[in-house]
């Protein structure tokens, strides 16, 4: 007769290897005898036995057939042969529970779990071979088997999620230990001794993936290197003369291209060093309209063609908790004060420096100075700086431009946050504008709509007085065609003791095309009423792609 | 006669209560803490335990240890205050302790790298999240054993169960939505997306098919009714009606938001947006930004105790303190220079809030009425995270 078996001996053996099974076989006994090794433990002992007759399907016996017991607790292996009568017989087992099996033509035939051996007792279990016991065996062999699978899927699961550096990591800290008049050092305070700090490896046990591990080596790296940044921007403007005739140019089209290189390095304790190199090249419509404000902020920049120049280069670092910022070095100074949150970035908002900046600021160009920055993280700030506002002058006395600033956030008539500001600065470097003052005004009507208002004024050598002042309206959220896209409506006069006047408006929309990249549409107008000559006015349709990274 | 029968009486009573103090002292031994409500837990990372420190007195009373290279991530006491569970992040395990005697009475594998972890409200079901299994594993109480595993998550990092107890909402940051998962049956429903992709986001690869940062937690409104969910990379919070399980509005957040607090009373929630270090506060009744305020770098927490709000900025070494009455900054507090700030529970007053120190091993409470600060020192390696039963403010990184 053919039994349909399931044969897992291969796996078993497999399994047993990897789940590092504990079953040990005793020696093979003829029937009626203890396994070997068996015979010292059976003084010390009371045990058991199993015995029993194996038949064949037609109830014949079954001569020199393999039966086995094991212990399934222990794993404990014994086997015996059937005699000619069939009969088996284990003898002496020690007391416990066991799985009996019976193989036959190299696959299990017969198989019992749990027969339960007594101490001084014997337990018949007569066997029959036929295609019942088979499969019952075959079933009980394969959810043994799918136990063992599922322990050894528990154990691949524990493998992988173990694949991590075990290594104990080691940290440094600063701890504060007592160091005695013979320069001992103590952890607690002991007489004598006076308390120090000191930096210490101390060993944690922590386990990290490698990628983990990894991801803390090189942000580590990187907080150690110099960064480089570049902010670059190209704009391209076209002018449409639409007030005045010659000889103001009609019908022109500009492009001007930036590149900045910023370079910033943490050299202390909250101190940074920081360098911004710039270069330009191109035709801005200000070397060719002769607006009072510039039509391109950029232009601002533009010392000389194709040429590197070293705009800013400092040294930052703050004290006292972090509440005051000191700044010196070569400074852009106005960097530091009117910073309105909607108007006042060339390359992400306005292209018009009316737009931008406060012209009453009026400081021209960059040079050594120092800002100090006082936050207290309440809503106040307070800033005041100085610089060198004639690079060509041989001294800083006659050359010394200052500004003050006192700043306030809040969230006024349960409107959202609003930022106000006064400043006022001084300038000894020119007879005829030596005090000018100022405000800056951005708040938030909504999360997504903002409004802004600037104005300034300086007094003038004849008591006269110029005037600045500019207002418009930024969204962020709203009427958008992606979420991070930025627009703005603005509009800026200047009313100049000699007379010239001018009025400037200007529309943008900024497009966040990717994280680094961003373009942006521009129109504006500006109408020039000069105190001599004709007046002019150009519509300015302006194209700006910046990348900053 | 009479005096011998009271004699033997009263022998029988002093036996019965000597027997009973004996009984009781045998008790008392086991008993580490009788009330759940009057201790602070501490995660401890490194020291791969569980701290518990008394709340009156702040000394330590027990450190309850796991095992090796557990790595225990964030620590919470059932509704019931029964038991202590925790999730052994490298040890693909939780760990439950039992609150009176403090003894780890069970481990339970479960899925990589188990991380956040909530209890349905009735105490019955604690579902862990493994943000690396992207499962949730469902862990029955009464019988102290995982019942099933709940696959089909992204990086489930939170899980918020409602009030009622009947659905569970996981924040998935390795996706943009919310799973909706049904308590009775333990099964993901419905998936909930809270914001679209922008059409641009084909330019930008590096930024979107880097990694992801979606939903780190579906945070409730004060009557269950809504969940708020930030996600980081879309820089939106997302209104989910818990009715309908569908988002009645999104809000434009600040840049990066890694994740929305609650305020206690229900006004207010806050994104701490690291993109660009700023808070967003959002007016609950109104569900529109009521300020964009500036905060700190890397912030991992906010706490609200005393009508303000704490802002954890963990590289910095600052508190940024915020007015929830004006909305506007009230300062900030330096708890320690070159050190890393962690998480931080609020005590049911909502008046201190214990804030974990990591560098130094130590629990920093920060009183809400004058902001002062009491340090707890070696409370273990590593301190991680802390949790107060009943708290508003228990969350973890």
């Amino acid at each position: 007769m053919t039994f349909r078996r399931y044969h897992p001996a291969v796996a078993s053996a497999a399994l047993s290897l990897l789940l590092g099974a504990a079953g040990q076989t005793f020696a093979q006994a003829p029937a009626g005898q203890a396994p070997a090794g068996q015979a010292a433990m059976n003084m010390a002992d009371h045990r058991g036995g199993i015995r029993g007759t194996v038949r064949d399907a037609n109830n014949a016996t079954i001569a020199n057939s393999a039966v086995a017991a094991v212990d399934v607790k222990t794993g404990a292996r014994f086997e015996a042969l059937t005699d000619a009568q069939g009969t088996y017989a284990f003898p002496a087992l020690p007391v416990g529970s066991y799985n009996v099996t019976v193989v036959a033509a190299g696959a299990t035939a017969f198989r019992r779990q749990g027969v339960d051996v007594t101490a001084d007792q014997n337990v018949q279990l007569d066997i029959t071979l036929d295609a019942a016991s088979a499969a019952q065996a075959a079933d009980a062999e394969r959810q043994e088997l799918l136990q063992q699978v599922t322990e050894l899927k528990q154990r691949v699961t524990d493998l992988e999620s173990n694949t991590v550096l075990s290594e104990p990591e080691t940290r440094v800290r600063r701890v504060e230990v007592f160091v005695d008049e013979n320069g001992n050092e103590h952890e607690e305070q002991v007489p004598g001794s006076k308390p120090a700090v000191t930096y210490r490896r101390e060993r944690v046990y922590r386990r990290q993936t490698i990628s983990e591990k990894l991801e803390e080596a090189l942000a580590d790296a990187e907080e150690h290197n110099v960064k480089i940044g570049v902010d670059a921007a190209i704009t391209t403007q076209f002018a449409k003369r639409t007030q005045g005739g010659d000889p103001y140019i009609d019908n022109r089209a500009y492009a001007l291209a930036s590149a900045d290189l910023f370079f910033t390095a943490g050299i202390a304790q909250n101190t940074i060093f920081f360098a911004d190199i710039v270069a330009l090249s191109g035709s801005p419509p200000d070397a060719e309209i002769p607006s009072l404000t510039l039509l391109n902020g950029y232009t601002a920049r533009l010392e000389r063609q194709n040429e590197l120049n070293l705009r800013e280069v400092w040294l930052r670092t703050e004290l006292f908790s972090q509440r005051l910022a000191l700044t010196t070095g070569r400074l852009d100074l106005t960097n530091y004060f009117d910073a309105n949150a909607l108007s006042n970035d060339e390359s992400t908002q306005f292209l018009s420096d009316a737009l931008v900046n406060n012209q009453m600021l009026g400081l021209g160009s960059n040079g050594t100075g120092f800002a100090a920055e006082f936050d207290p993280k309440n809503g106040f700030r307070l800033k005041f700086g100085l610089q060198q506002s004639n690079n060509d002058a041989t001294n800083l006395s006659e050359s010394l431009f200052t500004l003050s600033e006192v700043g306030y956030t809040f969230t006024p008539f349960s409107l959202p946050e609003g930022s106000y500001r006064f400043w006022f600065r001084t300038d000894n470097s020119s007879l005829d504008t030596r005090k000018g003052t100022g405000i800056s005004i951005d708040q938030k009507l909504t999360n997504a709509v903002g409004v802004f208002a600037r104005y300034g004024t300086q007094d003038l050598e004849d008591d006269g007085r110029d005037h600045y002042w500019s207002t418009g309206v930024g969204f962020q959220h709203g009427l958008i065609f992606n979420p991070q896209d930025t627009w703005g409506i603005g509009y800026a006069q200047m009313d100049l003791e000699t007379g010239d006047r001018e009025k400037l408006v200007e529309g943008y929309y900024n497009l966040l095309l990717t994280e680094r990249l961003r373009l942006s549409f521009h129109l504006s107008h500006v109408l020039d009423r000069p105190a001599e000559g004709e007046k002019f006015g150009y519509l300015l349709p302006g194209v700006r792609l910046q990348a900053s990274f | 006669m009479f005096n011998v029968a009271r004699r033997i009486i009263s022998g029988l009573f002093i036996a019965a209560v000597a027997a009973g103090a004996a009984a009781t002292g045998i008790e008392a031994q086991g008993v580490k803490i009788t009330d759940p409500t009057s201790v602070v837990m501490i995660v401890n990372r490194d020291s791969n335990d569980i701290g518990f420190m008394d709340i009156k007195t702040n000394k330590m009373i027990a450190n309850v240890f796991l095992g090796n290279n557990v790595n225990p991530h964030m620590v919470m006491m059932s509704p019931d205050g029964r038991y202590v569970v925790t999730g052994g992040t490298r040890a693909n395990k939780a760990y439950i302790i039992d609150t009176r005697t403090l003894q780890l009475v069970k481990v339970i594998p479960t899925d990589i790298a188990p991380e956040h972890l909530a209890f349905s409200p009735d105490s019955r079901w604690y579902y862990q999240g493994n943000p690396d299994g992207d499962s949730i594993s469902v862990i029955d109480m009464q019988s102290l054993s995982k019942i099933k595993t709940i696959p089909g998550f992204v990086e489930p990092l939170n899980v918020t169960f409602l009030p009622d107890g009947s659905k569970a909402y996981i924040g998935n940051y390795g996706a943009h939505w919310v799973g909706v998962v049904d308590v009775r049956r333990h099964e993901l429903l419905k998936k909930i997306q809270v914001g679209s992709i922008p059409s641009v986001a084909k330019l930008d690869p590096a930024k979107y098919l880097g990694e992801i940062k979606g939903i780190n937690i579906a945070a409730p409104s004060i009557d269950g009714r809504y969940l708020y969910a930030a996600d980081s990379d879309l820089a939106v919070v997302g209104v989910i009606d818990t009715r309908e399980d569908k988002v009645i509005k999104t809000i434009r957040v600040g840049k990066d938001p890694w994740r929305i607090y609650m305020s206690h009373d229900g006004k207010y929630g806050i994104t701490a947006n690291n993109g660009d270090e700023t808070i967003s506060i959002i007016d609950t009744k109104s569900n529109s930004v009521a300020a964009t305020l500036e905060a700190g770098p890397a912030m991992t927490g906010i706490n609200f105790a005393g009508g303000k709000a704490y802002v954890i900025s963990s590289t910095s070494g600052f508190v940024y303190v915020y007015d929830m009455s004006s909305l506007k900054p009230a300062g900030r507090i330096k708890i320690g220079t070159n050190i890393q700030l962690e998480t931080a529970t609020t005590d049911t007053q909502d008046r201190k809030i214990y804030l974990a120190e990591s560098t130094n091993h130590e629990v920093v409470i920060i009183d809400s009425k004058d902001n002062s600060l009491t340090r707890v020192k070696n409370v273990g390696l590593y301190p991680w995270g802390t949790h107060i039963m009943d708290s508003k403010d228990n969350y973890c990184h």
